[in-house]
Parts: structure tokens; sequence; C-alpha cells
């Protein structure tokens, strides 16, 4: 167990060095200088050779990548340009909104999917099934702004009832909340139904059946307990992708997530927020998935980390 | 067979460790960013902007919806009224020594920081030497050099430079005054103010800030008790929340969102002449020979622009076509000229000219100003019916339009490009688009290559010039001689456009799309 962590942290690591340095030089080669996003339209070619120098944009990429290294041991990302403060700070100081927002919405994905997709499977080609399909489908097939704006003009303007933007009221996560939910419910209660009705077509539940288990012990400790770690690998990897920031729905309901934080630092070409972005979110999704991975022996004794199949 | 290993705990005791960690963390993270209050209370106003205020310092960052804000906290020596004229604010005394040039300026006596501690002329003195030495200062570039200080007493200082400035009072309300030991030539994101408010919370990553009423301000009490400051980058989810009710200002908005908001029960839109002047400015770095090189023929090209149904129907009502060549809004701005609509007489002319098969290249930055592609699509459709083709070429944000205005990524004829005024002097804007000198040229640092050294030579004697009427003279002087040169095939000035909730008084915007929230209070 301490080699396989080992091994996974060391994994992680190198993952995220990778990821950092891929970042750092494509950001480079894109069009666009952060000196001018910084100095504004007016600014003379003196303020922004004073502006470059400053921030090191004269050196060459190779130069500031062994600076950008040795300031990353050190735990310095840079100072944000267009925020003016440390640029771990500035993603810090979002971080908690898209984490909210994150946990919210896989928490309600987790609650509504996995019994409707066990509904589903125990109904598996009925007339109710084939209808529960159709919204699922519905759910899958529309775009985030949209079902947003529609919420928000349901439920913020129609019937004033709820925040329309910001978090200045829990009242403010619903909508964002139902609005990342829908995609995930949908995605994630397809695949309950996918996993649990070839579960409950397996022998080893007709034998139970036929010693008389209950229908209810058969669904939930036997079928969704061995459908649990295709549809807890799923769950993961929404997580982690809702960690990068959902940024559509941060648009529209003013979230101050780090995904319109990310749009933002792209605007401005502002290199170190982009990277520190980058940083911590890469370092969170990984982190997710080290801990899906070891959570898998606990949901089934028969995984064991660090041997093979 | 696979070999079973019992675990050192059992699974249902690990996962509800882990549910109970997880139930923690999410817990925690929710208590970090939820404030415990609901939607504005009573003696408390939330205002949405449409950009992120990063600081409440302006050394580097000013946007027109964050000077309503900053001067909240701090002040500066002077500010600029509704009719565009600098009022006294920290100083009770501004005067100009016609003689030497320099100006002499007292401190009010009472005038002291949140903290209780006095207001000094050494603070004066910091500021304007930190706001110097900031790299890519928008403020700096409204002075035409920074003037330093020179103390009398311990309350009276002068404001000397190398050549006369008659306008430092209006251009010193863009200097905030800040304690000298805790200033620094970085843009601060704490510390206190001389202003009716004072920062309670603040966060500059997101761009919400709370601001309460400074019990110990010097000046009369602000009616409000708190105000909350959020950052709604999209302005349908502004205009929501106002119309909702959870904010109860918006500025800076659009000519659609005013619209739909004008009429709506509980709410009112405040509108004035503003100070930013829109342009589709030529290419003046055109070489000698080329048709746009010549007056006559830009003149020509723009009675092919029908800017009435531009204002109209694009804009819907919401801007003015310009009437000179900075927003005649502003202190010492000139009527001189008129944009006139006749395309045959357009056609008349190039061919008069013997200008036949041109085409023209537009270029210009998304989110320049309102409806910038419709206005464009448009302009070209209007060149096209005097037979002139046109092809448009649209950058993004953060893109590299700089370069391409420099001339330095290819070339172009026509620029949408917006220039703002928050000094509500017509100096300011000339002095920025038409002082260009052939020094400057030499870097590309001029307005889209406009030199003309007779134009700048005036501009700057008006600069100097202490009479405020023999000064008005020379700049409406230097303004018909731009306008003769006919550097724009089209401009337009948008209003100032504010909505707000009607439970608070109307916060009387001023031209420059700022106002003052210590006046603002709720009705009732």
């Amino acid at each position: 167990m301490v080699r396989y962590l080992a091994r996974r942290l060391g994994q992680s690591l190198l993952t995220i060095f990778l990821t950092v340095s891929t970042v750092f030089v494509l950001v480079r080669l894109a069009p666009g200088d952060p000196a001018t996003s910084y100095a504004g339209p007016n600014a003379t070619t003196e303020d922004l050779a004073r502006i470059r120098e400053q921030f090191g944009l004269d050196d060459s990429v190779f130069a500031q990548y062994l600076i950008f290294l040795r300031d990353l041991f050190t735990g310095d990302l840079g100072t944000s340009y267009s925020f003016h403060a440390p640029a771990f700070d500035v993603v810090m100081d979002r971080l908690p909104y898209t984490t909210t927002l994150a946990i919210s919405a896989i928490a309600l994905t987790t609650v509504v999917a996995v019994p409707l997709g066990v509904w589903m499977a125990r109904r598996a080609d009925t007339n109710r099934e084939i209808g529960a399909n159709i919204v699922t489908i519905a759910g899958q097939s529309m775009p985030d702004f949209w079902s947003g704006v529609m919420l928000l003009t349901a439920f913020a303007v129609l019937i004033p009832v709820l925040p329309s933007s910001g978090f200045t009221t829990w009242g403010g996560l619903v909508l964002p909340t139902i609005t990342v939910a829908i995609l995930q419910m949908a995605l994630i209660s397809r695949l309950v139904r996918r996993e649990m009705a070839g579960a409950l077509a397996s022998p080893y539940i007709t034998v139970a059946r036929s010693r008389g288990v209950s229908e209810r012990a058969l669904t939930w400790r036997y079928g969704l307990r061995n459908s649990a770690i295709p549809v807890l690998t799923a769950l993961g990897t929404r997580f982690a992708a809702l960690l990068n920031g959902v940024v559509v729905v941060e648009v529209v309901f003013g979230w101050p997530g780090v995904g319109s934080l990310v749009v933002r630092a792209l605007e401005t070409r502002d290199y170190p927020l982009i990277q520190a972005t980058v940083l911590v979110t890469a370092a969170l999704a990984i982190l997710v998935q080290l801990l899906i991975d070891l959570a898998y022996p606990l949901l089934d004794p028969r995984v064991r980390l660090g041997k093979a199949a | 067979m696979t070999r079973f290993t019992p675990p050192i705990l059992g699974r249902r005791t690990l996962l509800s460790v882990g549910a109970g960690l997880g139930a923690g963390l999410a817990l925690s993270q929710l208590t970090a960013c939820a404030g415990p209050t609901g939607a504005a209370g009573p003696g408390t106003i939330s205002l949405g902007l449409n950009r992120s205020l990063v600081s409440l310092d302006n050394k580097l960052n000013q946007f027109e919806a964050a000077v309503t804000v900053q001067r909240a906290v701090r002040q500066a020596l002077t500010s600029i009224d509704q009719n565009l004229r600098p009022q006294l604010v920290l100083a009770d005394r501004f005067e100009l020594d016609e003689a030497s040039g320099s100006w002499t300026v007292r401190l009010r006596d009472d005038v002291h920081y949140s903290d209780d501690t006095p207001v000094t002329v050494e603070d004066v003195a910091t500021a304007l030497r930190y706001y110097g030495e900031v790299n890519g200062s928008f403020i700096v570039g409204l002075f035409p050099e920074m003037p330093t200080v020179e103390p009398v007493d311990d309350r009276t200082f002068r404001l000397h430079t190398q050549r006369p400035v008659a306008v430092l009072d209006y251009l010193m309300a863009n200097i905030h005054i800040t304690p000298a030991a805790a200033n620094e030539p970085v843009e601060l994101s704490s510390g206190v103010g001389s202003g009716p408010y004072v920062v309670t919370r603040a966060n500059g990553g997101t761009g919400e800030y709370e601001l309460a009423r400074n019990d110990r301000y010097w000046g009369p009490a602000p009616s409000l008790r708190n105000v909350r400051v959020r950052f709604v980058p999209e302005e349908s989810s502004r205009v929501v929340g106002l119309r909702s009710g959870e904010i109860d200002v918006i500025d800076s908005i659009s000519p659609d969102s005013a619209d739909q908001l004008d009429g709506m029960r509980g709410v009112r839109i405040q509108r004035s002449p503003g100070t930013r002047i829109n342009q589709l400015f030529f290419n003046f770095r055109k070489p000698r020979g080329h048709p746009l090189a010549d007056p006559a023929v830009r003149e020509a090209l723009t009675y092919a622009i029908d800017g009435r149904a531009l204002i109209d129907n694009v804009l819907t009502g919401s801007a003015q076509q310009a009437e000179g060549v900075v927003p005649v809004a502003l202190e010492g701005a000139a009527r001189t000229g008129a944009f006139t609509y006749d395309p045959r007489q357009a056609r008349q002319r190039l061919d008069a000219l013997g200008v036949r098969d041109l085409a023209v290249k537009i270029i210009w930055e998304t989110g320049e100003f309102a409806a910038d592609t419709f206005i464009m699509e448009a302009v070209q459709e209007m060149l096209s019916d005097v037979g002139v083709r046109s092809t448009l070429q649209q950058f993004e944000p953060g893109g590299d339009i700089l370069q391409w205005r420099q001339g330095r990524r290819g070339d172009w004829d026509v620029l949408g490009n917006g220039f703002g005024n928050p000094t509500g002097l017509a100096l300011t804007s000339l002095q920025g688009m038409y002082a260009g000198t052939p020094e400057r040229e030499e870097t590309r640092d001029t307005y889209q290559g406009f030199v003309y050294p007779e134009v700048a030579g005036l501009i700057s004697d008006a600069t100097a010039e202490a009479d405020r009427d023999a000064r008005n003279l020379l700049l409406t002087d230097v303004q018909q001689r731009i306008w003769d040169l006919w550097p724009c095939l089209w401009a337009f000035v948008p209003d100032a456009v504010l909505a707000h909730r009607t439970r608070m008084t109307d916060p009387a915007l001023k031209p420059i799309n700022s106002y003052d929230l210590a006046s603002v209070a709720l009705e009732g």
C-alpha cells in the first residue's frame, strides 16, 4: 500500500510538472502581449519595454522557464499582472466557490441519478423506463447556458424566489447547482441503469433470488454494490472536471469561480495566473482521482491496489 | 483464486470516516465563501460592476464605475462635478500663480483619515511620486508632466511643473491621497483613506467588497450605512439582478439593456451626455499619394455614412453623432462641424478626385464600443453603396491589435476605437489623440500616425495658458484645424447610462460616468 501510494504520488507530481510546463510554453506561443494588456491601448513603446522588463518578459522563454521552476520550488507562483496580487492567492480566493459548486452539484447528481438509474434498470423496457429515458436524453442534450438562462428566467425573474447571481445567500447556490447537475444526472443515471441492468441479469442474482433474498436486498446490496466501481469512477471524473470550473454556468450566474478566472487570465495574457490556475486545478483533479482509486478496495474487496488483476 | 487480505480498518469505518471528512470539507468550503447575510438589508445598497475591481487604488486601474467606489474610500484634493468643473475636496485653496505657473494649495484644517490621523503635505508629495513610479499608469498619461511638491507650511504647499499646467486642479482629481507611510509605488490593496466609507471586507480575487459608513468622516455623514460591491461580468445577469432587486445600481449598460429596463416598475434610468468618443479613425500612416492621405478623399468618404440611421437603429438613440473632434460636453470643447449623409455627393467627390475602385480595411477589437460588430457591418454596406469595397477584421481582447494599430503587423485603413476622458477637459482628449510629434512617431507612439506639429504646438500652448477664455480660444482654433483634416470616417459620443432601483435616490450621474456614493440615500 505504501509503495503504491509512493508510486502514485510520484506519477502525480510528474503529471502536474508536465502539465504546467506544457501550459507555460503554449501560452507564450499564443499571439498577444501581456504588457499591452497590462498597460492598456495608450501605452507608449517605452512603457511597454519597462513593463516587459519588470515582469521578465524580455528574457528568452527558456530563461523565463528556469526562473519559473526556481520560484515554483520555493512556492512562489508569481504575481498576477491583472490583479496585482500573488497569483496563488487570487486562485485560492476563487477556489472555495468552485469546490462548493462542484461538491453540491455532484451531491445532487448522486442523490438523484443513482436511485433514478436503479429505478430505470428495475423497469427496463417498460413504458415508464422509456419515458425516463426520454427525460435523461433531453437532459443530456440541453446546453447548460440554455438550461441556466431558463432556470434564471423562471425562478429569478418570473417567480423571483431565488437569487440570480453570485453567492451572497445560500439560495444563490441552488440555480447554478441544478444547472450543472442536469447534465451530470442524465449521464450518471444512464450509466447506473446500464450497469445495474447487467448486474441484475447476472447468475449470482438469480441464485440469490432462488434462495429467497428480498428484491430490496438484491437491488441495493447485491446489484448496486457490484455496479459501484464504474459509477464511482464516472462520478469522480465528473467531479474532477467540475473543479476546473464551469465557465458558462459561472458567467450566467455571476459565480466567481476558477473557470471565469481562467478566461480572464487568458484574455489578459496573465501568464502567472494561468499557470497558478492550471497547477491548482490539475493538483486537485489528480488528488480526486487518487482518492477514487483508494476507494475501490473499500467498495469491492476483490480489488487490491498495486497488483495486476 | 484471489487472496483476500482483511483490511486493518473495516470498510464501513473507512467509508464513514471518508463521508465525515467529505461533509466537513464541504461545510468548511461553504462557510468560507458564503456570508451570513441575505439580500441588501436596510441602510445598504448593492452595486453590480461590469468589471472586476481588483483594488480600491487607481494607480493602475481606473474605469468609470471603479472611480465611484474608489473615491468613496480614498479622496483627492479636488473632484470633478456634474458640470465637469473642479470642486475642492481635501484642499480649501487651489490657486494658480500666473506669473510663476505654480499652484498654491492648502489642505483643509479638518481633514483626516478614518484612523483619525491628519492628511499631510507629505502624503500628497508621496502620492504624486508613487503614481509617477508605477509602470503603465493610466493616470500619469493624463498629465503633461507630473508636478512636484514644495511644502510651505504644515498645510500649504506649491505644485511645480517645468511648463505651466493650467488645468492641474482638474488633473489632481485623479490622484488619491493615502498616508505616506502606508503608500507604495504599486496598487494598494488595503489601507485607510479619508473618504466617507471604510472597507470592512475585500476580496480582490472575486471583486467583492463591503463598505461601511466612516463614523469619523470629516465631512457630512453619508446616509447609507453599508455598500456592497459585486462583480457581475455578464450584462444580462446584472439586468436580471436589478430587476429582481438583488442589485440596486448597474452602470455602463448597453442600449439594448437600457431599452429593456426603461419604464420597468421599480427601476429608473439615468442618462448623461458622455465624455468618451468612439471613432472610425483613419490611418494617418498612409504614404504620400495614397488616396486616404488626402483630406478631401477622407471627407468624401464621410458622406457615405448614414450616422443618423446608425444612432437610431443600431444604438437605439443612446448616443449622439460627434459634432467636433472631442465630445462637446467637455470643458473647452468646440462644435466644429457635422457628419452629413449624402451618398451621391460622396461618389461625385470621389470621382472628381479621381478615386475609383477604392478598397479599405476596417479593424477593431471586440467590445471596443456597444454594438461594434453591427456598426461595422452597416458601415461596410454603406461604403459598398458608394462603390467602395471594404473588408472587416475583428480582434479578440488580449490579441495583437496594438501591433496592427502601430502598423507592425499589417496595413489597415480605418480603426474602430474609443477614447475615454476622466478629467472633463477637452485638453486631455486633444493631448491624448492629436498632440503627436515626429519624435513620438519614430516609436509609433502617436495616435494612429496623426502628426501635425502645428496642432501639437497649439495644444501645448493651450496647456500652459492660465486664462480660461484665452485657453478656450486656442482650443477652438486647434479643434477646427483638426476637424478640417477629417480624421474620422464617422464618430459618435455614447451617453453615460445608469440604471438603479427606485428605493434609492437618484445618484446624480456625472458625464464622466461616475457619481458620488455619499450623496445617495434610500427613499422613505
